[in-house]
């Protein structure tokens, strides 16, 4: 990377601390993030320097990957030491291509990943700025450049084209965690605009004639800077071949399909034309059928007999295939009475509902800002009499959209039950539209907890209780998890590191068990998160993905502020009317501003539970349930007790010792540099003519050396600065969760 | 007062007195006539006039008959009495009135009143012989300038009755600029050349007198006929005798279809290539290339998304208004056929980042808003009034007006992470919509076409699409020729260019049939319309007049100059100066017409002085085309436009510093401005002007060099404020 492109990472840096010190009140304690790489991508088989900016990355000493076929060590200077914000990545010649999630270990923990893509295109980074005709950076085929969108400009490309030789230009963003919402534009030589994308960051152009041709890329609102990094590809394609796509993240909604998801039955394709009803395609039951909504407004329609008492379980997948499609199925019973026709509707299947209603605008906090649901179909069909059936499948979205990228797969299948989870760590409270909380890594402190809720999505009719878990926890770190009960789509889940849990890293499990058909069968929790820490929702829209895997980590450079957890670690029991008390420890670290904490209850069948208020440094608290009045289901259950509160946080004082130490150090080497020079230069006079030449070259040396060590002198003062002001005490807002409360609720003696 | 000479100078109403007075077909056109049940009086919507309501211009007799005898206890009507009627009273300003004296005592109208008032006030509504239809005499005439004609109104019955209602009757030219129509149907032709329409309105019916006012001018030679735009223009002007002006020079040629394709003045090297090309096809090509480049796109994006309300209202609009603009240029620069256009945009669905015209239903979002915009800027008809009431000069009622809605009945909505922006989608059922009146569902139809049965699967959107891209649509092809022939010709062939109706003809109907039919032949290629257009030698005939056709407002005799508009005006002199003024968001050099909403108004005064529209209106009138003082004020004296002449490195400076002969830098001056070579005393005062020594503040000879900066700016100052520049002609 070119100085002056890591130069500008680092103003994007300082831009963001500037961003968040422009409201009155930070929230959340500083958790690591990894916010850009650059390259975002490498080829495979290849090794490759990359730069990394982020948030509270100090000691930033790993960058971990979510597969083993990357690895990474630091990059070392000339003088062999680790340069700062630098490593050198390995990827092996087995590394499966596709995205990847990145991530680096510090001295808080494991940060947020960020998307790393490993391709088989060779990889060029954009060095030089490139906006303008004369600047374009010449592309060669079947590449990908690495580039950072340029604010309120256009980044110009060339390529040569041959007559008929299609390309396809392809700008990947969002789906690798980019901000750039990207507008391509093929041009002619002259720089005159042919064709234009705005809408999937893709074109297929066939050149009209031989020559150069150019390649703009903007933001569609010209927005720019280092969030705004896309990789660019261009790449031959034969007439008639698939457009082959840059991997993507996953969407949050696509947890509850697996694109390889095989159920037995034999697979078939839409077979066009069947928009009416006149020319229904004719299939058996089950079925699995590919197909695409195209050209505009097309209708795919489907014919097959069925018997009464039937159930069939119809399912489309398309919008978590990635794809802006709608899906619509429409079953309707066929009845003849010579040439007429009488239809009668069955079946209306529209989306997936969510299975926790999310947040309704994106400013204040009413639901988790994560749509689990899907625009995409599941759903049951009961044959109620024989006869025929006709299905129509179409994309309500499509009435005018001709893509042919638009496919559907649509299982229409005999009962399959099963279930699908996913899971995000909640804050319980947002101010202000802040959804930074909501792309918090798993980087605890030890006597800290986290919560998350945990969704599922239940296929085929399947309602059994859903016991949730973790796996490959690190030492000192515990989880404890809520059922899903039988027919509901929620649960929580908290994980918490003991006071003495040790530092360290490592990637967990999260996994949901159940029962079916007498089988025991696991199920992994999906991750989400935003991919970034949006401050102002009424700003910015925060966008979700899922995550590839469940990294967590226990930081040894603090503790958590505050630690609740009852007395003692044991099952409390009590009867259906009785009170429980519930006696609570309370462990303090730091300094507050405020007075009081005001706990809630969280746990179904808890959240209406009187909570005490506790004064501030309070050692300890009773918390009385009383189930005369809230009255949860007879059996066990975990709560949890929350609460806001306002810490007088101090960023990593330890720093300051260290630069206070280097500091006294530079300022040493400086003075005994300036002893040494002055010494010469008094030398110099001195000397007799014939020496004084050498006697010159020596002070001169010695003089050079006193300037790299007063500008060493001043970049140590300024690191200290720096240190110190990071250590003063500053309000943040966050939330503490206790340790998880497990009681067990009896019957009531009366009868 | 005019009326009461009128009433009883009409022989018939006479003749026809003993008969039994019609409370629908005598007394509520004296009514209208006397302009009682006028929407300023007491048609006024929603509570009529202090206290008491007729339907407008009477469509609705049984209200006014509830209205008139039955209200207010009875109080307006005195059967017994009847001078004594509040009706009449009022009417006859014997009491305060606040519309004043409507009717004379001694007039037709009154006695007529009094006459029903006498007969004990019938209501007649059922009985009443229906009026059929209505007839206008001459329907056709060729009248000289400065004469007048006299029209005669026949309302036609159900009975087979006819009778003569030119008394009641209103009249309407359809340009008060060429002819004035008296209360009694009297046509008095001014001295405008053409073709005028006089629309005749009774009782919910209209007809029209068209008025051909030849100039009689011996039309001797033509210019050449290169397409059918010529020869239906020339025929026309040979009928009315106005001579046309000759084909222009190259160089007008070449800067006019520039501004009016391109939206931008020709480049000095573009001039100086097209004037010294022998090529006899040289001006289709330039056509041509002016049609393929984006500023294409970008200068017509410009003219649409303002008509379709690109309007940024919040910050957060940003996104929206960005993708809809570039949505619109996009789709002109790959040439998509205009129904295609429209069927994007009308049966959008998802969302706005995924699918752009999604936005439009974010700016449009009531069904009733949609159809009136819909209906105004795609067809060419204006529905807002037969949302409450019977259309007052069409043949568009209420029902015509719901059947429109019903197409957007089914628009289903799903709230975005965005504040204020839905995902839209087509909402299953059957598509209807309740008639406000008659509370009866409503299913939809074209206009002037049959109802449809949409299934409930079908999105009515795509049907009313279908509809409007059919070949026989008499609107769709219509509207956009017509449209489009403004902005190449100052004036529509009707005016204004989206108001279509029967009773406002076109100034040349074949010549919108044969533009219409070409638009829907080509596949409704936009281009082809623009290439048919300005290759004719219609669109190429000189703007100066000759000896007969400067009265020629609407025949196209000669082209008529218009002000460049805001955006073309300030790209023009960025151009002229290589200035480049900054705009929010965007690129440094972003051109003025590529900007994507009106929120750029705001920053610049220019743009606000030149008429910039706001995008909150269907129609192009919100752009103001007039000239002004302010402007007049802002070219000569306003600190952007004076910044804009001393850039650095701009045209004078860098004129001021070149290496070169002064006349080669005046002609690239005059190439930049005008597109053409200087004349030999434009050069002479040019050099003059720069070779004069100039002092500074205190009377001290500036240094040569900073003198022939200033000279230089001061020349760019000249021609930027000529007419030659601020026009295209």
């Amino acid at each position: 990377m070119s100085p002056k492109s890591a130069a500008s990472i680092i103003a994007g840096v300082a831009w963001f601390a500037l961003a968040s010190s422009a409201f009155a009140q930070q929230v959340i304690l500083p958790t690591p993030r990894l916010l850009t790489t650059m390259p975002m991508g490498a080829q495979v088989g290849t090794t490759v320097e990359v730069a990394i900016t982020g948030e509270n990355l100090e000691e930033a000493t790993d960058l971990v990957f979510s597969t083993p076929k990357l690895t990474a060590k630091p990059k070392l200077g000339s003088d062999g030491k680790p340069e700062a914000n630098k490593f050198v990545i390995t990827v092996a010649a087995d590394a499966p291509v596709g995205v990847h999630d990145a991530r680096v270990v510090s001295r808080l923990g494991v940060s947020a990943a960020r998307a790393f893509t490993v391709s088989k295109l060779a990889e060029v980074t954009r060095t030089t700025p490139n906006t303008s005709l004369e600047t374009a950076l010449a592309l060669k085929p079947n590449s990908v450049c690495n580039a950072v969108m340029s604010a309120r400009a256009v980044d110009f490309y060339s390529f040569t084209g041959t007559k008929g030789q299609r390309v396809v230009v392809e700008c990947a963003t969002a789906g690798i965690d980019s901000k750039l919402t990207p507008v391509l534009i093929v041009a002619d030589g002259e720089g005159r605009d042919l064709v234009v994308n705005r809408t999937s960051g893709l074109l297929d152009f066939t050149p009209p004639a031989d020559g150069k041709y150019f390649v703009k890329v903007h933001g569609l609102t010209f927005k720019g800077g280092p969030e705004n990094f896309y990789r660019l590809a261009l790449q031959d394609v034969a007439a008639g071949a698939a457009i082959p796509r840059q991997a993507r993240t996953r969407s949050v909604s696509s947890f509850s399909w697996s694109p390889a998801a095989d159920f037995g039955i034999a697979k078939t394709t839409d077979t066009e034309p069947n928009n009416a009803h006149a020319q229904a395609q004719k299939i058996t039951l089950p079925c699995d059928i590919s197909g695409g909504f195209f050209p505009a407004a097309d209708v795919d329609t489907f014919e097959f007999s069925a018997k009464k008492g039937e159930v069939w379980w119809i399912e489309v997948a398309s919008e978590r295939l990635g794809l802006p499609t709608d899906p619509f199925v429409l079953v309707q019973r066929v009845e003849k009475d010579g040439d007429k026709e009488k239809l009668t509707d069955v079946a209306e299947l529209n989306d997936i509902p969510p299975p926790m209603k999310p947040s309704s605008n994106g400013y204040s906090y009413d639901g988790p800002p994560y749509d689990a649901g899907s625009a995409d179909v599941l759903g049951k069909l009961e044959i109620k009499e024989d006869g025929l059936y006709r299905l129509q499948l179409r994309d309500l979205f499509g009435g005018t959209r001709s893509d042919a990228a638009n496919i559907y797969r649509l299982v229409i299948r005999q009962a399959a039950p099963d279930f699908a989870l996913a899971a995000w760590a909640i804050h319980f409270e947002l101010r202000n539209g802040d959804r930074n909380a909501q792309s918090k890594p798993i980087a605890l402190r030890p006597g800290g907890t986290m919560a998350f809720d945990v969704v599922v999505i239940r296929r085929d009719g399947f309602a059994g209780d859903i016991e949730l878990g973790m796996e490959n926890l690190p030492t000192g770190v515990t989880a404890a998890a809520l059922k899903i009960p039988a027919g509901q789509s929620q649960g929580k889940l908290l994980i918490t590191a003991s006071e003495k849990a040790p530092r360290s890293a490592g990637v967990a499990k999260i996994v949901g068990r159940s029962q079916i058909n007498g089988a025991t069968v696991t199920r992994p929790v999906q991750l989400a998160s935003m991919t970034w820490p949006v401050r102002d929702a009424s700003g910015e829209i925060p966008k979700p993905r899922l995550l590839a895997d469940v990294p967590i980590s226990v930081t040894d450079a603090e503790g958590a502020p505050i630690t609740i957890a009852p007395r003692e670690n044991k099952i409390w029991e009590v009867k259906l009317g009785e009170k429980l008390t519930i006696p609570l420890a309370l462990t303090w670290r730091g300094e507050f501003s405020g007075t009081t904490l005001k706990l809630r209850a969280d746990g179904a069948g808890f959240t209406a539970a009187k909570t005490p208020e506790v004064a501030l440094k309070a050692p300890t608290a009773e918390f009385v349930l009383d189930l005369a009045t809230l009255k949860p289901a007879p059996g066990e259950h975990t709560i949890a007790l929350y609460s806001g509160y306002v810490s007088k946080y101090r960023h990593n004082p330890a720093a300051i010792v260290l630069a206070e130490a280097a500091q006294k150090k530079a300022d040493a080497d400086a003075a005994a540099i300036a002893a040494e020079a002055k010494k010469l230069a008094a030398e110099v006079s001195a000397a007799p003519a014939e020496k004084r030449a050498a006697v010159e070259t020596v002070a001169k040396a010695a003089s050079e050396k006193l300037k790299s060590a007063e500008a060493a002198k001043a970049d140590a003062a300024k690191r200290m600065k720096a240190a110190t002001d990071a250590a003063a005490p500053k309000d943040i807002a966050d939330i503490v969760v206790s340790e998880p409360i497990r009681i067990r609720v009896l019957p009531s003696d009366k009868k | 007062m005019l009326l009461l000479s009128l009433l009883l100078a009409s022989p018939s109403f006479a003749a026809e007195s003993a008969r039994a007075v019609s409370f629908v077909n005598d007394v509520v056109p004296v009514l209208t006539k006397a302009g009682c049940n006028s929407g300023a009086c007491h048609a006024k919507a929603g509570q009529g006039q202090n206290g008491f309501q007729l339907s407008l211009l009477g469509f609705e007799p049984q209200e006014d008959y509830e209205h008139l005898v039955k209200e207010a206890r009875g109080r307006r009507v005195f059967a017994a009495s009847p001078d004594q009627s509040l009706l009449l009273m009022k009417a006859s300003g014997r009491l305060p009135h606040g519309g004043g004296m409507r009717l004379d005592p001694a007039s037709e109208g009154y006695r007529l009143l009094r006459a029903w008032l006498q007969q004990g006030t019938p209501f007649d509504q059922v009985t009443a012989p229906k009026l059929v239809s209505l007839d206008v005499q001459p329907p056709r005439k060729t009248l000289k300038t400065k004469s007048e004609q006299q029209l005669k109104v026949t309302a036609r019955y159900a009975d087979g009755r006819t009778r003569d209602v030119t008394a009641l009757a209103l009249f309407e030219a359809n340009d008060r600029a060429m002819a004035e129509a008296s209360e009694s149907g009297r046509v008095k032709i001014l001295d405008i050349p053409g073709n005028v329409a006089v629309m005749v309105r009774y009782q919910g019916l209209a007809a029209v007198c068209n008025v051909s006012i030849p100039l009689g001018a011996p039309v001797k030679s033509l210019p050449p006929s290169r397409n059918f735009i010529d020869q239906l223009v020339f025929a026309n002007l040979k009928l009315i005798g106005i001579p046309p002006s000759p084909v222009c020079e190259h160089a007008t040629f070449m800067r006019r279809v520039s501004l009016d394709i391109a939206g931008r003045l020709p480049t000095v090297a573009e001039a100086d290539a097209f004037l010294s090309s022998t090529e006899p096809t040289k001006r289709d090509k330039l056509v041509e290339t002016l049609l393929t480049s984006p500023d294409y796109a970008d200068f017509f994006a410009n003219k649409w998304t303002a008509l379709l309300k690109n309007k940024r209202d919040a910050a957060s609009d940003i996104t929206a208004n960005f993708a809809f603009h570039s949505w619109v240029r996009d789709s002109l620069l790959a040439n998509k056929p205009y129904d295609q256009l429209v069927r994007q945009l009308l049966a959008a669905t998802g969302t706005i980042e995924g699918n752009p015209p999604v936005a439009w239903y974010k700016r449009v979002k009531q069904p009733t808003e949609q159809l009136e915009d819909v209906a105004q800027l795609f067809l060419g008809v204006r529905m807002q009034c037969a949302q409450c009431h019977h259309h007052p000069f069409e043949r568009w009622s209420q029902h015509d007006y719901y059947s429109m809605s019903a197409f957007f009945s089914q628009i289903g909505r799903k709230p975005t992470a965005t504040a204020g922006e839905d995902v839209i989608f087509h909402k299953r059922g059957m598509a209807q919509t309740e008639n406000k009146k008659t509370k009866l569902p409503v299913k939809p139809a074209g206009l002037g076409d049959p109802t449809l049965d949409i299934p409930p699967d079908e999105d009515p959107r795509l049907r009313l699409a279908d509809w409007m891209g059919n070949k026989a649509n008499p609107f769709f092809a219509k509207a956009l020729v017509n449209r489009y022939w403004k902005h190449f010709f100052k004036r529509g062939l009707i005016e204004p260019e989206d108001d279509i109706r029967d009773t406002n003809p076109p100034s040349n109907p074949e010549l919108l049939d044969a533009l219409a039919k070409h638009f829907v032949e080509s596949g409704f290629d936009l281009k082809a319309v623009v290439r048919v257009i300005t290759q004719s030698s219609t669109y190429q005939l000189s703007a100066t007049p000759n000896q007969h056709n400067g009265v020629d407002r609407q025949n196209f005799s000669h082209f008529y100059p218009r002000r460049m508009q805001a955006e073309v005006l300030l790209d023009s002199i960025d151009q002229f100066t290589g200035a480049k003024t900054e705009f929010a968001d965007l690129p440094l050099g972003t051109r003025a017409i590529a900007l994507p909403d009106n929120s750029y108004n705001r920053g610049s005064a220019f743009l606000k002085v030149f008429g910039r529209p706001e995008g909150a209106s269907v129609c192009e009138c919100e752009r103001a085309s007039s000239a002004s003082l302010a402007q007049s004020l802002h070219l000569m004296n306003a600190a952007d436009v004076k910044a804009k002449l001393a850039t650095s490195g701009g045209r004078a400076d860098r004129l001021a510093k070149a290496d070169k002969p002064e006349p080669a830098k005046i002609r690239e001056l005059y190439l930049a401005a005008f597109a053409r070579e200087p004349q030999s005393h434009e050069q002479a005062v040019a050099e003059e002007y720069l070779a004069r020594p100039r002092e500074d503040a205190a009377g001290k000879p500036l240094p040569p060099e900073q003198s022939r900066r200033i000279a230089y700016e001061d020349l760019l100052w000249a021609l930027i404020n000529t007419k030659e520049f601020l026009y295209n002609h």
